[in-house]
């Protein structure tokens, strides 16, 4: 064994000390060292031997008391040893500093190291081992630049420094200059060939990192060959093979993984790749005992980090997810930026995701995707933290960009295709389209759900054929196409023409007697009922009835099936039976708020007003008052209460209205996108008369309602049309009610019908009124306001024509044939009311009787008048028409005369020229040329000349006439400049003309008069009539309906609650979306997507 | 089945009429002349066609208010219409020289139908709860066939408002009336004994229209209702045998061919629908009319082969059916 000798002071003896049993105590060898004042080489061996027994207190001891200040005055010239004890501290308190983890502790063993060799500086500013400690200390504190000009310094003094070029291969290497490490490395090695093998190792590092992987294993092995238990390079090569990725690979790797284990059991990473493995392979109780000791052995981050990840891996596999988000984030602590080791963020993603903690899933998932921005799984799982926290369109656009990545992940379509569905139904068909393609292609069964989605979402589009192709594939072979088939067997036919019996399982059992099996899986009710629900939308009542039943049959609580029977009932006005219906789903559930709510709007259809308002707060309790059906239609039932009596009662009338207005505020808040709310919140509004308010908020309502097959909205149109009405534009009020019977009745509702005649009585159209209302009785037989409210138009008519200062005796004629219908509708109407047909009372009808036969006799005498008058008109027509037939032979014989005139001129001019002709040919002169020419042009010019004239007479005569014609209608213009000529000439006819209009004035006049005297005496002028008409229908007309003649100011506002019983209809069509919706999401139940609220 | 009725548009008449189109009818042959096609008008106009082309033979007037109802008397001589004012005309087809005219206030008057063998007319009373019978012979009012008020409601009640009577049809036979109500029952009558038998149930809306199988001894009645449905009821048994939906609103009007193959309805959603009995399904649904269509007529006797109908776009559509 080693032995150092300290010489004795003052003598030549030795004291003898045996390094393998230095004393416990170091105070022992330390007092020796410092009475014989020993060499400082001495004191360093001696401290470094009980650093390599482990004895770190001891070796500390004596090294700090040999660089003490004594030591420091006492060997004051003895500089290299010195140094040395300083550096070596400084060594040891920069690997302290190294692996200590707690940060405080961290830096005072740094400061300590910088201490001890900033003192070996001041002995020696240049000696290269205290540069090289120096540039150790400042690697391992992270400062690669400082470190490379420390080792630089030395370097450049000694190009062969050994520790330096490993320090500064080191430095390069962390830089990520592999290259250049590499290049120190090989040059440490041409130095100090025989250097140990941790060189190679670098060498090998470096060559992995450069990807020369044949080199670097190489290196690797080489380094095995020299020192054959080194376990770094045993656990290189193991990695290696276990990247080759193949089970040959694995199956080496993880033998020399084992080997590296049982020579040294304490390697970190051999550990956590152990683990790794025994992960993969599902030995969980390994994977806890490798990490753990993993843990226990190493301070590296990256290590640590990889081993907190395998243990939390593990625990979250088996579930226990409290504990693996622990250790995620143990191992997240030990990484600096998510680029080093991204998968602990994942994992934690997962698991906060898991227990509800978006926020968190949602951070980690993003640092991830900081990393790979591709990646599809995290995209996806973004996706659906988006939908969790509300952000649709977040959402929407990680899932798309997932599917564009993709774009074979069928399962990303579905997932953006269930996204979508409630913002954008055709991109989530073209979603479910595009999934259930590539799951087609790829051999896999489409999943019922999304062949019933797929349906759900053309039925939704009303592209009705292809909803029906997607449910039928849906529902593929069964006892279904026995019930909706081309061929049905005649009592399935028989057993659907009615739901009367429904009770009725019959046909199901013959079906199964002639051995068809009567199967509906629980996968397919859904289906099927929405199959039932689209032949509902075809008009196909029998299949869906059947359908529904062949539901209930197999299933007795489907309670939508129940309430879908009870709807077609309810469509077909059977009320009882609707109600029946609804009472077996009620029996079923006794708390189901659709089926409440259905019973209050049935109970509302029949008249049952206390037990409708009691049933709709129990659906509104059912739901913790959630459900907005129930509380829109207890909405309605108070606005209906407010304007349901006739005789109005201002107090109770406010109450309900305001109460109204609250209930639909309620729902406004909960959902701000209720158009059923809106509506109704806008039309208590109309009611107090702030009409441009409730019109933005119906012209909004309309907007939203447009574009889907469920959303059938006529009563905004005719809200919107009362407001116009109630501001005076009748003509858009047409339009509008027109607009609203055409698009939503098929043009049959005579209360629409009755609203359009109102607006065209008060824009004073009494024909399109009439006629209006001839439509309305065509279509409502029974309903005889509608006859005496035509009547009243005839009535009205006729007296507004008989007001009118000119009117024509055809006018006349049809006032009279008018008034005559008046008299026999209203003369019918009183007759009927002994038989109470009808609630008018008899003794107004009776007061329209007398008025229109006063009205008639008035008439008659007018038409008299009128037709006596048109007689001489006539007879005045005929005389200016002989009269003109006369001018017109007169100016024709003239014309004629004329002619004659000219033609004898022309003949003597002829005559004269021919004369003359023969004059000149006689004498003889020049050729006879020039004067034909010049004959020529004379005949020309009076040929023109004649034209001319007539030309401008014509022109003239026809001004004459239009002037005539004017002076007839208005006699007080006076008449135009005038062709001077023409006025002499058609002076007379001028003034019959004149003549005769004043006369006719005159008429005018006197029966203008006469009209007004008649009807002074009979006692009804216009004013006193709309009073009378006014009264007669409200005192006894139906309950709710008033007669329309009744001409109040709030006449329109009146009307507008007629219209909301359609609104609590289309509020049911919603609720039936709703089923259909609920249904839709059914399958999916499982996803993470399904708990949002309609 | 072998053959399948189809129809094949032969002649439309844009604006044949002022006004909306209500009510069409055949008059049958005579000697002289081949049958006729008779439509009213909300224009207060009767007019008389010639087939295939239509040709307008003469224009009606009289009546006011519009013309709800035409029908024909089984010799093709002459016929009768209505109006919204109550008033019966009945004149000679082929002169237009006024017969008769009718009333019975305060009773509205609807459907009307000659009585197979001619004898009677049949008038759907409206308000009066009754079916008038009117003596071709005399032309004085021979019965009322009023519908029983439920028991235990009082005459003063408004509910005679609800069994207000819209539409009437004679069996081959000439022994049944049935006739629809607003409240949509049928009312079936025994007329020898001007009895009421019974009401026949399912429908709950408005039933504008009502024929039977033309087979002699037919029990077999078809009713069109507001509620979109054509039911076929078996009249003496008072069971559906079945109902038949697709149109996409009321249906207005309903006919039955000579042969009984085939069943044609028009609808407020404004299709002509041709449907099979055995399939209870439509066959063909044609959409040349842009409004309601009113009513739908097969021309009686031999082969049936002409259907007509009537809308309230003001057009009158001719159809070859095979």
């Amino acid at each position: 064994m080693a032995c150092v000798y300290i010489p004795v002071q003052n003598s030549e003896e030795e004291v003898r000390v045996a390094l393998d049993q230095l004393p416990r105590d170091a105070s022992d060898i330390l007092d020796i060292l410092k009475a014989e004042q020993a060499p400082l080489d001495l004191w360093l061996i001696i401290a470094r031997e009980y650093f390599k027994q482990g004895k770190v207190e001891q070796f500390r001891q004596i090294l700090e008391e040999g660089s003490s200040p004594e030591i420091d005055e006492y060997y004051a010239d003895v500089r290299y040893e010195r140094i040395a004890i300083l550096n070596a501290l400084g060594a040891y308190y920069s690997y302290l500093g190294k692996i200590e983890t707690r940060q405080r502790e961290k830096e005072e063993h740094f400061i300590l190291a910088t201490q001890y060799y900033n003192k070996a500086s001041r002995i020696d500013m240049h000696e290269p081992s205290t540069w090289v400690g120096k540039g150790q200390l400042l690697l391992a504190k992270g400062e690669v630049e400082q470190a490379f000009s420390a080792f630089k310094i030395v370097l450049e003094g000694d190009r062969d420094n050994v520790p330096a070029l490993l320090g500064q291969a080191c430095v390069e290497f962390n830089r990520g200059r592999y290259a250049d490490s590499l290049e120190l490395y090989k040059r440490a090695l041409q130095v100090y060939p025989n250097c140990p093998g941790a060189v190679r190792l670098g060498i090998g590092l470096c060559r992995y990192k450069l990807g020369q992987f044949q080199k670097a294993r190489q290196a690797f092995q080489r380094v095995l060959e020299l020192d054959l238990e080194n376990v770094e390079a045993l656990v290189a090569l193991a990695i290696m093979d276990l990247q080759a990725n193949d089970a040959a690979g694995i199956q080496k790797g993880m033998d020399k993984m084992r080997r590296a284990f049982e020579i040294y059991p304490y390697c970190a990473m051999a550990l956590n790749y152990l683990a790794n493995h025994f992960f993969f392979t599902g030995q969980h109780f390994l994977v806890e005992q490798l990490t753990e000791t993993a843990l226990a052995v190493t301070n590296h981050g990256p290590t640590k980090s990889h081993s907190f990840y395998n243990l939390a891996r593990s625990y979250h596999s088996k579930g226990d997810f409290e504990k693996a988000g622990f250790y995620y984030m143990a191992s997240i602590k030990e990484i600096n930026k998510p680029q080093e080791f991204v998968f602990p963020y994942y994992g934690l993603g997962q698991v906060k995701l898991k227990s509800g903690d978006f926020r968190t899933a949602l951070s980690n998932f993003e640092k991830v995707l900081e990393v790979y921005p591709d990646n599809c799984e995290t995209l996806k799982a973004l996706g659906h933290i988006y939908v969790q926290l509300g952000q649709v369109d977040k959402a929407q656009e990680f899932m798309r960009k997932a599917t564009k990545i993709d774009p074979r992940d069928a399962q990303a379509f579905l997932d953006l295709a269930e996204l979508l569905i409630s913002s954008d139904t055709g991109a989530a068909l073209d979603a479910f389209k595009t999934a259930r393609n590539l799951l087609e292609k790829g051999g896999q069964a489409v999943p019922v759900e999304v062949l019933n989605n797929i349906g759900v979402l053309h039925f939704e589009r009303e592209e009705l054929e292809l909803a029906l192709e997607s449910f039928n594939k849906a529902l593929g072979d069964g006892v279904w196409l026995a019930l909706t088939g081309n061929k049905p067997k005649p009592y399935v036919i028989e057993a659907s023409a009615s739901i009367l019996d429904y009770k009725d399982m019959q046909v199901f059992h013959r079906l199964e007697e002639e051995g068809l099996a009567v199967e509906l899986p629980w996968n397919k009710v859904t289906v099927v009922f929405n199959l039932a629900r689209l032949h509902e939308q075809l008009h196909n009542t029998g299949i869906a009835n059947i359908l529904y039943r062949l539901i209930l049959f197999k299933y007795p609580d489907y309670i939508d099936a129940y309430l879908r029977l009870a709807a077609i009932a309810k469509a077909r006005n059977n009320l009882q039976l609707s109600i029946e219906l609804v009472n077996e789903a009620l029996k079923v559930n006794d708390k189901c708020p659709n089926a409440l709510s259905m019973l209050g709007d049935l109970e509302l259809k029949n008249d049952d007003w206390v037990k409708a308002k009691e049933t709709l707060r129990s659906a509104s309790d059912a739901t913790d008052g959630k459900d907005s059906y129930a509380i829109l239609s207890l909405g309605n039932w108070n606005y209906f209460a407010a304007i349901r009596n006739e005789k109005r009662n201002p107090k109770l009338e406010a109450t309900h209205l305001e109460k109204a207005k609250e209930l639909y505020t309620r729902v406004l808040v909960q959902h701000t996108d209720n158009l059923y709310a809106a509506n109704g919140a806008a039309v208590v509004l109309a009611e107090k008369g702030q009409f441009d308010v409730s019109k933005d908020i119906f012209t909004q309502v309309q907007e939203g309602a447009s574009g889907s097959v469920f959303v059938q909205m006529p009563d905004v149109w005719i809200n919107l049309a009362h407001i116009f009405f109630a501001q005076g534009n009748f003509a858009l009020a047409v339009k509008m009610y027109q607009n609203c019977l055409r698009k939503f009745y098929y043009n049959t509702d005579s209360q629409i019908l009755l609203y359009l005649a109102r607006t065209h009585y008060e824009a004073e159209q009494w024909q399109e009124c009439k006629k209006t209302l001839l439509r309305a009785i065509h279509l409502a037989p029974s309903n005889y306001t509608l006859r005496f409210d035509a009547g009243v138009a005839m009535q009205k008519f006729s007296t507004s024509t008989l007001q009118k200062e000119k009117r024509t005796a055809d006018e006349v004629r049809s006032t009279v044939a008018e008034l005559e219908n008046a008299v026999r509708i209203f003369s019918q109407l009183s007759a009927a009311s002994n038989l109470h047909l009808h609630g008018f009372d008899e003794k107004k009808i009776n007061t329209h009787v007398e008025y229109c036969k006063h009205l008639l006799e008035a008439a008659k005498v007018h038409r008299e008048a009128a037709e006596r008058e048109e007689q001489q008109n006539r007879q005045k027509q005929e005389a200016a028409r002989q009269l003109a037939l006369a001018e017109e032979a007169r100016r024709k014989a003239e014309e004629q005369r004329k002619h004659l005139l000219e033609r004898r001129k022309q003949e003597d001019e002829q005559k004269r020229l021919q004369q003359a002709e023969e004059h000149f040919k006689r004498e003889q002169w020049k050729s006879s040329n020039p004067g034909s020419r010049r004959r020529d042009r004379s005949e020309i010019d009076d040929e023109e000349g004649g034209h001319s004239e007539k030309r401008r007479r014509k022109g003239g005569k026809r001004r004459k006439k239009d002037k005539n014609k004017s002076r007839y209608e208005r006699d007080d213009e006076e008449p135009d400049m005038m062709d001077d000529r023409e006025e002499m000439e058609d002076e007379d006819a001028n003034r019959n003309y004149r003549e005769s209009t004043t006369r006719m004035n005159d008429q005018d006049d006197d029966n203008g008069e006469n009209a007004q005297d008649l009807l002074a005496a009979a006692g009804l002028e216009d004013s006193d009539m709309e009073d009378e008409t006014a009264a007669a229908p409200s005192s006894a007309a139906g309950r709710r309906r008033r007669a329309w003649s009744e001409s109040d100011d709030d006449e329109p506002v009146q009307r507008r609650p007629e219209s909301s019983p359609v609104r609590g209809n289309s509020a049911e069509l919603q609720e039936s979306d709703g089923e259909i919706r609920e249904d839709n999401r059914k399958p999916n139940g499982g996803d993470a997507l399904d708990d949002d609220e309609d | 089945m072998a053959k399948s009725m189809k129809l094949a548009g032969l002649k439309s008449v844009e604006n044949a009429h002022d006004e909306s189109v209500w009510t069409a009818t055949w008059v049958p042959a005579t000697g002289s002349r081949p049958p006729l096609l008779l439509t009213g008008s909300l224009d207060e106009t009767v007019k008389v066609w010639r087939p295939d082309e239509l040709d307008l033979v003469r224009t009606n007037t009289g009546h006011c208010l519009g013309v709800v109802s035409v029908a024909a008397h089984p010799s093709g001589v002459i016929a009768a219409s209505a109006a919204l004012d109550s008033f019966v005309r009945v004149f000679d087809v082929d002169t237009n020289a006024t017969i008769a005219t009718l009333e019975s206030p305060p009773s509205e008057v609807w459907q009307m139908q000659f009585d197979p063998k001619g004898t009677t007319l049949a008038v759907a009373g409206g308000g009066s709860a009754s079916i008038k019978l009117w003596d071709t012979a005399t032309w004085r009012l021979v019965a009322t066939l009023s519908i029983p008020r439920p028991e235990g409601s009082k005459p003063s009640e408004k509910s005679g408002c609800k069994k207000f009577v819209l539409s009437v049809a004679w069996s081959p036979n000439g022994r049944r009336l049935a006739c629809g109500s607003m409240d949509g029952t049928i009312s079936v009558f025994d007329v020898a004994r001007a009895k009421f038998l019974h009401h026949l149930e399912g429908h709950y809306m408005p039933v504008r229209s009502l024929v039977f199988s033309p087979e002699h001894d037919s029990r077999k009645l078809y009713s069109a209702s507001d509620d979109g449905h054509v039911q076929i009821h078996d009249v003496e048994g008072k069971a559906i045998i079945g109902a038949m939906s697709g149109h996409t609103g009321w249906v207005l009007s309903v006919d039955v061919s000579p042969d009984g193959e085939a069943i044609a309805t028009g609808s407020s959603d404004k299709t002509v629908r041709l449907w099979d009995f055995k399939m209870r399904a439509a066959i063909q649904v044609m959409s040349n009319h842009t409004d309601q269509v009113w009513a739908v007529a097969f021309r009686p006797g031999g082969r049936g082969d002409r259907l007509a109908s009537v809308s309230d776009d003001k057009s009158i559509s001719l159809y070859h059916c095979s």
